[in-house]
């Protein structure tokens, strides 16, 4: 549920470094996050060129019962967004690790992904 | 409140074996969501879903008279309906403000049951206890029966299965057993499909809610929530008390006044509401139907030309529709047809206002 490749933040964020364009990182949201919303409906991602701050909101999350905001979890600029979740949100909830991430970054500092939780730490997290 | 406060129902173990996430409503823990709020939604309005709705309340009125006095309290005529037919009221205050939106049951003359909302059912109790006459009884009797409701087109299908009635018409109860266990089956739902409600003595819910689930796995049944519930009604338009329908949304407001006996004598609230049907409402609820993607929620301003408008009180994601719809209290001069923008946290997103349903309802064919 929470694969040991990735990073995580305590937003239930999880980070993929690297990510398919150069210098990034892929990011999206943990099995735990997807389940806690319940059946997204409605994805929205910062624009491509957009610059996002660590901890910073970047775009917003809906399911069919509430909503709940996507936060960057390095500080870094955007260089894609999965365009496919405009169609197809419902993939955040069938393959939160996969087809369903959102945005790839390019963190301001490289170092940064290497400061956020580990598989192991963000499972005692979630599974306290 | 904490979870520890809030009611159970007879079937909470059986919601938390089939691995349901609960939420707090009306004062109840109950199932908001078992597979999924979507799949549930579809399996209901494609197939059969079953619900645990026993946190709705459960009140009588008997003795001689108990439909007349009944009858001079509530919004809606009795006259209409006889024995073994079931009726949608209104218990409103004499400033016509709606206490709550109920069923009623019409057993006999002398022998009404209700069914108020769950976080309403001690009030509307109170209210008619205290204007009962002699010999009329008003019992609360929330935790007698649990209530479970069969809903989609494959309801039919499920009951015979269980050798219980259907095909009753729309509105109507029979009064069966189930391996001896006694049952209310009544064409009632809150959904918009075909279906039925099922009162059942609350101890003996687990054999009925299981038997329901074996007769239905053929028939791809699925236990649904409250959120499917809700989504359910809100494509349909129906009004939830608390959200569409309150002490400061009356009937005529709401649009309501279908289930208010305009002729009749005597009924709580008769004389404001009857004022205010004359001088028009100030407000009205319509339907809003999103233009882009905009998922409108309660509370949400709702605003026309760059004014502000109204507010919505009830708004969902329409699995049916795959688009924003709600139900929202407007000026009475936004008409049908006309666009409104709604502030979606800062975002101004564009709103057709439209009549509900939003779905076509196949309740009540027979």
């Amino acid at each position: 549920m929470y694969p040991d490749d990735l990073r995580y933040t305590a937003e239930h964020e999880w980070v993929r470094s690297p990510g398919e364009a150069d210098g990034s990182v892929r990011i999206g949201i943990t099995h735990f996050a997807q389940e806690q919303l319940g059946d997204i409906v409605y994805v929205q991602l910062p624009a491509v060129g957009d610059e996002v701050t660590a901890g910073g909101v970047c775009g917003e999350l809906e399911s069919t019962k509430s909503v709940s905001e996507l936060f960057a979890p390095v500080t870094g600029t955007v260089v894609a967004r999965n365009e496919e979740l405009d169609a197809a949100p419902e993939q955040v909830n069938s393959d939160p690790y996969g087809a369903g991430w959102m945005i790839e970054i390019v963190p301001a500092d490289t170092g940064a992904v290497d400061q956020l939780l580990s598989a192991d730490e963000y499972r005692s997290q979630v599974e306290g | 409140m904490s979870t520890d406060d809030l009611a159970k129902t007879s079937l909470y173990d059986r919601h938390v074996a089939l691995g349901a996430k609960f939420a707090g409503f009306g004062g109840w823990s109950m199932p908001l969501q078992y597979s999924g709020v979507v799949d549930e939604h579809t399996a209901v309005r494609e197939r059969v879903g079953l619900f645990d709705v026993s946190h709705l309340g459960k009140a009588s009125v008997t003795g001689p008279g108990a439909r007349a006095f009944v009858d001079s309290c509530l919004t809606n005529s009795l006259e209409k309906i006889g024995p073994g037919q079931a009726q949608y009221t209104l218990c409103c205050d004499e400033s016509g403000g709606v206490v709550d939106d109920l069923i009623v049951y019409l057993r006999a003359d002398d022998d009404l049951l209700l069914v108020p909302n769950a976080a309403n059912n001690a009030e509307v109790v109170r209210r008619l206890a205290a204007a009962a006459p002699g010999g009329v009884e008003v019992r609360d009797r929330h935790r007698d029966y649990a209530v479970l409701a069969v809903q989609g087109p494959g309801s039919d299908e499920v009951l015979t299965a269980l050798g219980l009635p259907t095909g009753h018409p729309y509105m109507s109860f029979t009064e069966t057993a189930h391996d001896g266990v006694p049952l209310v089956v009544c064409r009632t739902g809150y959904t918009g499909e075909r279906g039925y409600e099922l009162l059942v003595p609350w101890d003996d819910a687990a054999t009925v809610w299981d038997a329901l689930l074996a007769a239905g796995a053929g028939h791809g049944i699925v236990p649904a929530g409250l959120g499917a519930r809700d989504t359910l009604r809100t494509e349909m338009g129906y009004p939830l008390h608390g959200q569409d329908l309150s002490l400061d949304i009356s009937p005529v407001q709401a649009r309501a006044g279908w289930a208010v006996g305009w002729s009749k004598p005597a009924f709580w609230g008769r004389d404001a509401l009857l004022a205010e049907k004359a001088a028009g409402p100030a407000r009205r609820l319509q339907g809003i139907k999103a233009r882009g993607r905009g998922i409108p929620r309660p509370g949400m301003t709702v605003t026309a030309g760059g004014e502000p408008a109204g507010t919505v009180t009830s708004g969902t994601f329409s699995p049916t529709l795959k688009q924003g719809i709600g139900l929202a209290l407007l000026p009475p001069d936004i008409a049908e047809g006309s666009e409104v923008q709604v502030d979606v946290r800062g975002r101004a997103e564009t709103f057709e206002v439209v009549r509900p349903p939003f779905v076509r309802p196949s309740t009540k064919g027979s």
